[in-house]
Formats: C-alpha cells, structure tokens, sequence
C-alpha cells in the first residue's frame, strides 16, 4: 500500500535528481519516506536519495519497491504548476501508479523492479578534504571547465587552504580558486582528481543554486557531494568515480 | 573465461592465415569455454544473438565512436576517432590506438552495482542484451553510456575486439564453416551432425553446447521449431540443358520476382521472417489472413511475395520492399500495393520435418495443406523437355515474372546452401555484339535464303568465330537479312558462305563455354538472334578479351 499527496516541486526535484543519472529507478517505500539508490549505466556516477515522510502532505505506506520510468513520471509531474499538490496512490494488484493531479488523472504502468540495474553499495570512503560549497560556485565551476575540456580537475591545497579547479583544453585552460573565505567552510587535506564533465554537468543540474554542498575529495578518489532540498527533508549523496591520468 | 583471455585468443586466431591453424585454434577456445561455450561460439563470428533472432544491439558506427571517444578523454571527440578511423582503416585498430582504461568504475572504490574483477565474457554478454534491450527516448544515451562503461574496463586488446563485435566487424576469418568445424573436433561428433543440427536450429552456441553435452545422439535431436527461422535454400544460375543432363528431369517453377518468405505457422498463429530472418509479419497482414484461414496444423511454408496492382498483375520488386518496411500504416500501405504469397516449399508440417524428404515428396505436402481451389501453391511442372521447359519460361516470363526455377525433385532441402540443386534461369542479362563473318544457305524452299550465320569477335589480328545463331530470327528477317548480306558474299562452298565482316549481330545466349569447334577457343551456349546493330561497325564488335572476361565470371 502506497497514499501519498507532495507538492510537485518537491517531487520534481527528487525525480531530477535521479534522472540526471538513469531512466529507470527502483524507489523503496519505507514507513518513514522514500529511498531512492542508482547507477549509471557505466557505473561510474551514482546518486543515493532520502525523502523523508514529513516532507509529504500526508505519506502512508506499509513498506514496498517499485520501478518507474523516470523520464515519464517527470513528464507527468512537469503538467502540475508550482505549488499544486500531486496525489500518488500506487495499485498493487494491477502493479499500477494512480496519479491525479488537479482533476488530471494518470495511470503509470510500473516497470519490474528486477529488470533494472542492481542497486550499488555506497561505500565508507577515507576523503582526505571537505568542503562546502555553494551550488551557485559548482555551478560557476563547470560552466567554466566546460568551455574548454569535457573534463575536470578538482583539488584542496592544503598548506595554502583553498578549493581548486583546473581545465585544460586542447589549446586553452581554465583554474579557479576559491579561498575559505569564499567557501561555507573548509577541512583541509591534499586532494585531486580529475572527472568527467559529462556526469558533473548532469549533476550540477539537479543541484540547487542555493544548496549548501559538502564535498569530500581525495588523491585520485571518487567525489562525494551531499546536499538537502524540500527544506531539510530531502537529502541526496552524489558519488562520481574519478578518471586517472596516464601520465 | 576473461574477456582480455578471448581477446587474446581471437588476436592468435586473426594471426594464423592456415585454415587448419584456424580451426585448431577455434577448437581450443570451445574446449576451454566452459560456461561461456554458447556466448563464445557467437562472439568468434561477430555475434552477440543467435542469427534466428531479429533482435540487435543496434548500436550505429557513430554512437560506437563516441563511446570511444569518452573512454579515450581527455578531449576526444567523435570527429576525432572517425578521422583516426579514416586514417587506419578499421574500428578495431582506432579502439586499440587508445589507452581507455583511464576512467574507473565506481566498482574500483568498493560502490556500484558490478565486481571489481576484470570484464568476463558472461558479464560483457549480459551488458551488451541490457544494451539490445534499452529502447525508448533517451535509448541512445543510454547505449552510449553501457558501451562507455566497457571500453574504459577494456585493455587496448580488448577494446579492439569489442569494437569490432559491437559494430558486427569481427573479422578474424572465422566463418560458419570454421566453427562447424570446430565444434565438431572439440566434442568429437561427426561434422554432418554438427551441419545438419545448425541448419535446423541456426544457432551455433546451442549446437556447441548440445554437441558437449549431449554428443551426436543429442544432435540428432535438434529439430525445426516453429518460430525459430532458418536460412533458405538459395539457388545458382543455371541453365536448362544443363539441368537436364544432370537430372533426367527438372522441377520446373515461375520464378516470381518478389520477396523470400518462410511462414511459421503453430496452428493458430502465423508469423512470416524475410530472408534476413527479420520478422514481417505486422507489415503483410494480409498474407497472415492466408495462412491462418487455409492451414490447420502447424507448418513452415517457404515462398515469395509479390505485389501486385488492382487487376491482380505482378508489380516490380520494389513495391514489395515498400511493404515489407511498412512499420506504421500498414492498412493504407496494403491499399496502394496489394501482397500476394506463392508458397513454393514445405520443410515442416504437422509434426513432422521435411528438409530430407524430395522435393517432389515436399510439394505434395504443400499442396495437400491448401484447399484445391486455393492460388497459393506455386504450380510445379516436371519434365524433361527443353522445348516444354523454354514454353514455360516463355509463359513465365509473359506473365510478368522474373523467369523460372529449374530444382532437382530428388533433392532435399538444404537451409543456407547456394547449392546445385536450385538453378535459376533468367533472360539473359549480358549481351554478345559479334561480327557476322559466314552464313549458311538454307533447305529445300529456303534454299536461296539464308538462315544459319556464322559468329565472331576481334582479335588483335582480325576474327575469331564463337559460334552460330539460327534462332530467333523470323523468316521475314531472314529474307531481309539475306539481301543485306549478298553483297558482302566473299566465297561460297556448297551451303557453306564466307562472308566480309560488314554486319555485327547483338546476340544473348545461356552461357559461355570453354570449346575447341571455334577459332575463339570459346563456344556461345544456345545464341539467339537479338537484333541488327546498326549502329556499330565490325571494328567496334566485341573483342575476345570480353568473352574471356564473361566467361571468367560466369
């Protein structure tokens, strides 16, 4: 059983968030809210989501999994306007999503959860810097790489205590740097990695500008970018494995 | 087995020009397959499906480029591995030329859904069906993304080889023939049980499995399946004298210019694969409503369809095409160009395979599941007349169709096989223009007329004849002809006449042969008078070397 009434803000941005990465996703319905966990299909990019209860108008479940279609449940929610509230009620015996919104009414087949991509572990990394940023500087800092390389270095130099980012074109480079003054804060330790700017693009989309982001980063580690939306009561960990250089 | 450990193995296959060396080769890898025997069996082909199936990975050279293209970053653009393709001639050479192990899985740091191992052929096989199976908007992305998940798991080995298996460019010079072969010596079962198995099943990975498991007595257990298409019996070009000299008598059929169908029918449903083994069946509703109301047990019927216009009369090959692409509309595409089927053979009915029964014994079976006013069955003659057979041809080809069919009624049906056994007889498509350099005079009230003329091409030094035509001329060309020539008359032997060459004859015939009764070395086989070429001079006749060009190609 599944009875939920959200705005439609708040359900589009947990379904952006995921969709940025995959097309299909299995969402877990726990008595206290939603969980939401999926890989990209190069398993390279992942992203882990909470919704909790409270940031439902009303959540009743007695617990369950399903698989959607993104991409069309985001066409369902993209019909309501700001603010309007958007009614899920899933039918178990025709494994079925009733979604009403505003006298719309949509019927959303489900997709079997077995058939889409195995959920991945979200392991306990040892990230030598933190930080946290503003997403409006995430933002700032890939628009930047992005004009002369599809990829990205990011780094924490610690004896000089600022964020860094590096982009280098075929012919021409970006750097960056943010001090801690510029950041919300910062713990610093040596860290760089380079990463795909496809994927951070991506997710730098669902990232709010406003968000205040932590960021672990390491020495050719995996990025891990946290931050919360619906006011508090949603929270989503992005996980973005790094390229090493060859040379 | 590791992906990198195939790689390697199809590298040392690709090296080894020895046929035997090949095999051998083949042969190892399927003994050391273990589970992977089936997967195996079809990546040394180039294959990631069994090729019953129409499904594909559908995976364009484009999307592949960019795959590589992000696994190679940084700064790789597709542009870029296309023109590194441009410059080294092949895909897998391109993947191969760059270091793609650069981006790591989140696998590497202990997250993600996959091991941490190295890419094994069973988990490649799996990811490349999820990617057949990806479908709807964004299905390309998404594609991209699995492929580009691979090639950065891939050793520049590797690489190469999955490129070349995405694209369908295998290559190694493994073929069928190759890994019939090898199955065969692998698990120790007679060659013949190997061939016969995929010619019923077309699937070599489960014939290399059952061919493990099972050996021969398992072998000769894979049957036809309704559902499961095969490869159709495919005919050479041939003629009619020389299908009467090897079998006595010839099977004769219209051969209808249309498309290949085989119908699979289980007793309620019929479906219908072109001869790519791609199902038709949505496209050609009406030739579903035919089977489905005339049969009533299962059946796979092989045959052509045709289009045709309003008045029922045969429209060229292309219309059928038109249909057979038709994936929306199909109603009003059925409007424009009506389909017809002509079912010409039977290789199963009700239970029971036919592909070892005759012809003769397989066509009595077609016939007998069709009611006998039905059109359907494409009528068979047999004879063993070639002025009956030419009749029919002629009423072939009168008809609108292509020319006929000329099968051995003794001869089983062999799927796949560009055998002897089917011969097809078209008009002639190349032409001879030959000098006229002698003539004969003709019979009693004929006899001031000629009527037999005698044949050549240029040679460096002059003439060399290529035979004599008498046929296809009426008696009012002849009389027309005989007044054209008389001036030209050099000198006259008898019947027998030299003539100056001054006249060239654009002449068809079935074939070119190999003969020591003319100067050429060659012979035309059955020349027919075609016209008068008025606008070409002996000089500008066909030469020798084009004869022995035509001859090399036949």
């Amino acid at each position: 059983m599944f009875n939920a009434i959200v705005s439609a803000d708040t359900l589009q941005a947990t379904l952006d968030s995921v969709s940025v990465l995959v097309d299909e996703c299995k969402i877990h319905l726990e008595e206290d809210g939603l969980e939401i966990r999926a890989v990209d299909p190069a398993n390279v990019g992942m992203v882990d989501l909470r919704l909790d209860a409270a940031a439902f108008e009303s959540y009743e479940t007695d617990g369950g999994l399903i698989g959607v279609n993104l991409s069309r449940l985001e066409d369902i929610a993209g019909m309501a306007d700001a603010g309007q509230l958007v009614h899920l009620d899933l039918d178990e015996e025709t494994r079925k999503l009733h979604i009403s919104i505003d006298g719309l009414e949509y019927t959303l087949a489900l997709i079997d959860p077995d058939s889409i991509r195995q959920e991945p572990d979200l392991p306990d990394l040892d990230l030598s810097a933190n930080i946290v940023i503003e997403g409006k500087d995430i933002d700032r800092s890939v628009t930047a790489a992005d004009m002369v390389s599809d990829h990205i270095a990011l780094g924490v130099d610690a004896t000089e205590e600022l964020f860094y980012v590096d982009a280098e074109g075929d012919t021409d480079d970006v750097h960056l740097e943010l001090t801690r003054d510029d950041l919300i804060d910062l713990t610093p330790g040596d860290a760089h990695s380079l990463f795909s700017l496809d994927y951070l693009k991506n997710m730098n989309k669902a990232i709010p500008k406003d968000a205040e982001v932590e960021m672990e980063l390491g020495e050719e580690f995996p990025v891990k970018m946290h931050f919360s939306f619906a006011e508090g009561q949603g929270r989503v960990t992005y996980m973005l494995a790094p390229r090493i250089q060859s040379e | 087995m590791e992906f990198a450990a195939f790689a390697d193995r199809a590298e040392a296959i690709e090296a080894e020009s020895a046929d035997t060396a090949i095999t051998e080769a083949v042969t190892d890898l399927f003994t050391d397959a273990g589970p992977d025997l089936s997967t195996l069996a079809r990546f040394v082909q180039g294959r990631v499906f069994p090729a019953y199936e129409s499904r594909t990975l559908d995976i364009g050279p484009r999307l592949c480029y960019e795959a590589i293209a992000r696994a190679a970053g940084q700064n790789v653009s597709a542009d870029d591995v296309e023109q590194r393709l441009a410059d080294m001639g092949e895909i897998g050479a391109v993947a191969a030329s760059y270091d793609l192990g650069g981006q790591q899985g989140l696998a590497a740091f202990g997250a993600g859904g996959g091991g941490n191992d190295a890419l094994t052929v069973a988990e490649l096989d799996a990811e490349l069906r999820e990617l057949a199976a990806v479908d709807g908007s964004g299905s390309q992305g998404t594609k991209v993304d699995i492929l580009f998940g691979l090639f950065s798991r891939c050793s520049s080995t590797e690489a190469g080889y999955l490129a070349r298996l995405v694209l369908s460019e295998m290559r190694i010079g493994v073929g069928e023939g190759t890994v019939r072969d090898a199955v065969a010596a692998a698990f120790d079962v007679p060659v013949e049980a190997v061939e016969r198995a995929v010619q019923v099943s077309n699937d070599y990975g489960m014939v290399a499995e059952v061919a493990r498991d099972e050996g021969e007595s398992g072998l000769a257990t894979v049957t036809l399946e309704i559902g499961r298409p095969v490869q159709a019996m495919l005919a050479q070009a041939g003629t009619v004298a020389g299908a009467l000299e090897d079998w006595d008598r010839a099977a004769v059929e219209w051969k209808y210019d249309g498309a290949r169908v085989q119908v699979h029918f289980d007793g309620e449903d019929a479906r219908l694969f072109s001869r790519n083994m791609e199902e038709v069946t949505d496209p050609l509703p009406e030739v579903v409503d035919t089977v489905e109301s005339a049969l009533d047990a299962p059946a796979i019927l092989d045959g052509e369809v045709v289009a045709v216009d309003t008045d029922g009369d045969p429209l060229p090959f292309q219309e059928v095409l038109r249909r057979f692409r038709r994936k929306h509309d199909v109603a009003a595409a059925r409007e424009d160009v009506a389909v017809r089927l002509h079912a010409f053979d039977c290789l199963h009915a009700a239970g029971e395979d036919l592909l070892d029964a005759s012809l003769e014994t397989r066509h009595d079976r077609l016939e007998s599941l069709f009611p006998a006013d039905s059109d359907v069955v494409s009528q068979m003659w047999l004879s063993g007349d070639s002025e009956e057979i030419e009749d029919l041809e002629a009423e072939a080809l009168a008809a609108g169709q292509e020319g006929i069919m000329l099968k051995d009624p003794t001869a089983a049906y062999s799927p796949g096989k560009r055998g002897k056994h089917w011969r097809k007889r078209k008009p002639d498509v190349e032409t001879l223009d030959c000098a006229v350099t002698g003539a004969e005079w003709g019979e009693g009230r004929r006899a001031n007329v000629l009527g037999s003329f005698e044949l050549s091409v240029r040679t460096d030094d002059g003439y060399a004849t290529v035979g004599n035509v008498a046929t296809g001329i009426t008696e009012e060309e002849l009389d027309d002809l005989t007044e054209r020539f008389e001036p030209h008359i050099r000198s006259e032997d008898g019947r027998d006449v030299v003539l100056d060459p001054a006249v060239v004859f654009e002449v068809g015939y079935e074939e070119i042969q190999a003969s020591q009764s003319y100067a050429s070395g060659y012979a035309l086989r059955f020349p027919r008078f075609l016209s008068v070429r008025e606008d070409r001079t002996p000089d500008d006749a066909d030469s020798l070397e084009r004869v022995e060009r035509l001859a090399e190609s036949q």
